[in-house]
């Protein structure tokens, strides 16, 4: 059944006194907004996590976590809502404990991709907000996303590339961000996979290398000395076996039967001992049988 | 004059006996057959009469009626033609009544008089035997089944000739002595020859020793048909009662090998993904053995499911928790057999290689849809599911793995256990556990109890899964011959957990 969400939208004009400061400064910007929710709070920073739809759980989990940091410092996340790594940023700030901004291709009343109805209604729900330039009803279209790319940054006084292709939407956000004068910051991967290529050009053309969240604080003027948690070693205190299996794991989903092969032990063992550590919130298995680590 | 002769016909796998009457009194020449002939049946009187003629069998231009009785059954099949030759000759004169009594016929005739096979010769000489018959008279060319039930006298009729001969004086007939053939196998399919697949090998392991269902993902190319094509050499070899129980439906499906019938290889059935529902479920006004029958305490090998169309799939749902199908048509209800393993393979997404993400070239909305294809409740039926892993070329030059003789000495032994077991329950494996019989034959030390607990929160479980993965965990224990379910049992089961679509969103 169709949720109708077209109730509460506000549409502002380029005139009004609500309008986004930001916004103001540059030209092509929408003449007037739809608003369902709220505005982000303009003394407070912004910054946009975007990145491709099919993401790597890689990409996925740093996306989470680089939201999640940025949100614990009072940054404001804006992304797109997309599948992969949008939404993931959207999740990461709510974990991080602030609301998060949704710019949509579509009407604001229509939840694109169908599929993320639920972070759509958190999103709300946790005081965030969802913008659009198309008035409510307004289907999805291939060219209105590169469009709302322009307001995305130009809301955000700071973009993270974190996993784009060659060719990817992520990468008009950059350049629109690059236009607009704002900080752009790309996540770097392996050379060898594809999902990196476009972070990587971005860093070759003079992006900010983010390899730690910090990086991104510092560049908002944020003291991150006082928000970092102490990254004292810790000993997980795991049994040998669990020991063995979570050390012979990384951030790239590896099989369980090379797993098995690394660590030597035998079919039933590795399977009770791969549940064990996922039970305890240590590794992930995100695909049948392909297991990643989860950092803490 | 009156004539009666035995037959009987099959309705789904059942046989019900037909009497064939025949009367030939005065009046104008005709041919009459009333009792609810089917169209086929009604052929007969053609076939009789041209028969007849092409041996030198003269009619008397008489009127002749032909009844079949009980007279509510539809009489369906080519097989009456031989019923009714015999019962014709007996009320016209030629032959006497009486060698006609206790005696089973079934036959097709051809326009010159040979007799043709049928299918389903098995069952209905089975029946015969019920029914304290003192004869069966069948085609020569369904012998060797007719021959499998011991007990029973058969005959063979090669022709209209030979079976008139035989009748006139029972006696004197030699019947030409036949040789039951056994078939060589085929060269078996071994496990050997799978090298690596570690994880996948275990999962099958599990599956045939609890009768679980099994699914197997993996990219194209990886070895999924190749393991599945194994499963039944490492299942224990049939009894001669399963065997018998089998033969009776591959005889009604009219699929056994004329020269060996005895089935007495454990069925691997795999449908094409363009099959309909039934097909797979069984269909036609009279209901014939569909897939899932012919499957019956084998396996059914469904490769590249999400291809199969949605409805074909869900018919699966209902004889994968009752272990047989019930088909209903207006005149009743037939039920088959259809305890099999179900096997099923499938991509991880259209393009085959997720989570490789250098190669994976799905869109989030193909994969969705690709996974739609398959329903939660088809996918929470499929008890345990591992992934087939992409095949390096150390492990494909590595050694090679173990042989399906000594993985099925241990499978015999996993189904020892519990045969004993069940004992007194109407269930044969751990597969089939419902219920109490769930509470009361898997019991779980406090540390698995602990596991299960954390994992039902964490994997947010629905109950049929949780009772799936009880199940299993008591196969695993019996395969370390432990009663008592263990911790490491239970994480094992855990990792085989039927598959979850959340790992894509």
């Amino acid at each position: 059944m169709e949720r109708n969400h077209s109730d509460n939208i506000r549409c502002i004009e380029k005139g009004q006194p609500e309008y986004p400061e930001k916004l103001k400064a540059y030209d092509h910007m929408p003449e007037k907004l739809y608003i369902k929710g709220r505005l982000p709070d303009p003394e407070r920073p912004c910054a946009a996590v975007v990145g491709a739809r099919m993401c790597s759980p890689y990409g996925r989990i740093q996306a989470f976590q680089y939201a999640k940091t940025l949100a614990e410092a009072g940054v404001q996340i804006i992304s797109g809502m997309a599948t992969g790594i949008d939404s993931e940023g959207h999740r990461g700030a709510l974990a991080g404990g602030m609301p998060t901004w949704a710019v949509l291709g579509s009407g604001p009343d229509v939840c694109y991709p169908a599929t993320n109805r639920n972070l759509y209604e958190r999103i709300l729900r946790e005081k965030g907000g969802i913008i659009s330039e198309y008035p409510p009803g307004t289907q999805p279209r291939n060219y209105h996303f590169p469009a709302r790319n322009r307001i995305l940054s130009a809301l955000s006084d700071l973009v993270l590339v974190v996993e784009a292709k060659e060719k990817s939407g992520s990468l008009i956000t950059a350049q629109w961000a690059l236009e607009q004068g704002k900080a752009v910051f790309a996540l770097p991967g392996p050379v060898n996979e594809e999902l990196s290529r476009g972070c990587h050009r971005l860093i070759y053309d003079g992006a900010g290398l983010a390899y730690k969240p910090e990086v991104l604080l510092e560049e908002l003027g944020i003291n991150c000395k006082n928000t970092v948690k102490s990254s004292e070693k810790k000993n997980l205190g795991l049994a040998s076996d669990l020991n063995m299996v979570y050390s012979c794991l990384d951030l790239r989903p590896k099989s369980r039967d090379s797993i098995m092969q690394e660590t030597g032990l035998s079919a039933e063992k590795t399977g009770s001992i791969l549940v064990e550590l996922s039970i305890l919130g240590l590794i992930r298995e995100i695909s049948r049988h392909y297991y990643v680590k989860i950092q803490t | 004059m009156f004539a009666a002769v035995l037959s009987a016909v099959i309705l789904g796998m059942e046989v019900h006996p037909v009497q064939v009457e025949a009367d030939v009194s005065d009046g104008l020449p005709s041919f009459t057959m009333v009792g609810f002939p089917s169209a086929q049946v009604k052929e007969a009187q053609d076939r009789v009469r041209t028969a007849f003629k092409n041996n030198e069998i003269a009619l008397p231009p008489k009127r002749i009626t032909v009844n079949f009785a009980p007279a509510d059954i539809k009489k369906e099949g080519a097989g009456f033609d031989v019923p009714v030759a015999a019962a014709v000759l007996a009320a016209s004169g030629i032959l006497e009544p009486e060698v006609l009594k206790g005696v089973m016929f079934a036959g097709e005739l051809s326009l010159n008089g040979e007799i043709h096979a049928i299918p389903g010769i098995l069952p209905i000489v089975i029946r015969a035997r019920e029914e304290k018959c003192r004869l069966c008279i069948v085609p020569w060319g369904n012998m060797r089944e007719a021959c499998l039930v011991p007990d029973m006298k058969i005959i063979g009729v090669k022709n209209l000739k030979e079976l008139i001969i035989f009748l006139k004086a029972p006696g004197k007939y030699r019947q030409p002595c036949i040789r039951q053939e056994t078939e060589q196998p085929g060269q078996e399919l071994d496990f050997s020859e799978i090298r690596g697949q570690e994880s996948l090998r275990r999962a099958v392991e599990i599956s045939v020793s609890g009768f679980h269902n099994l699914l197997m993902i993996g990219p194209p190319g990886a070895g999924k048909t190749m393991v599945a094509r194994r499963i039944p050499g490492i299942m224990p070899p049939l009894t001669f009662d399963e065997s018998l129980e089998l033969t009776k439906i591959y005889s009604i499906a009219g699929l056994l090998s004329p020269t060996d019938p005895l089935v007495r290889q454990r069925p691997f059935r795999s449908p094409h993904h363009s099959s309909p529902a039934p097909a797979l479920a069984g269909g036609g006004r009279n209901p014939r053995p569909g897939e899932i029958t012919l499957a019956h305490r084998g396996v059914l090998f469904l490769d590249e499911m999400p291809e199969f169309s949605r409805r074909t799939l869900e018919i699966l749902r209902q004889p994968l928790e009752d272990r047989v199908i019930r088909i209903s048509r207006v005149y009743g209800t037939y039920t088959f057999p259809a305890d099999f393993i179900l096997c099923a393979a499938m991509n991880p997404c259209p393009c085959g290689y997720y989570p490789d993400m250098n190669r994976c070239r799905c869109t989030s909305g193909q994969v969705s849809r690709y996974l739609n294809k398959i329903s939660q409740p088809l996918l929470d039926r499929l008890d345990l599911c591992a992934e087939a892993e992409p095949v390096s070329f150390s492990s494909l030059n590595g050694r090679q793995g173990e042989a399906s003789d000594r993985i099925r000495k241990r499978v015999e032994k996993v189904h020892e256990i519990q045969r004993n077991r069940y004992q007194k329950e109407n269930i044969q494996f751990n597969g089939e556990l419902k219920g109490n019989m769930i509470e009361a034959y898997c019991r779980t030390d406090a540390q698995g109890k602990a596991l299960l607990e954390a994992a039902f929160d964490r994997m947010d479980f629905s109950a049929r899964a949780y009772h799936r993965i009880l199940k299993v965990s008591r196969t695993i224990a019996d395969m370390e011959g432990s009663e008592l379910i263990k911790k490491e049992h239970i994480g094992e089961a855990l990792s085989y957990r039927a598959f979850d679509k959340k790992y894509w969103s």
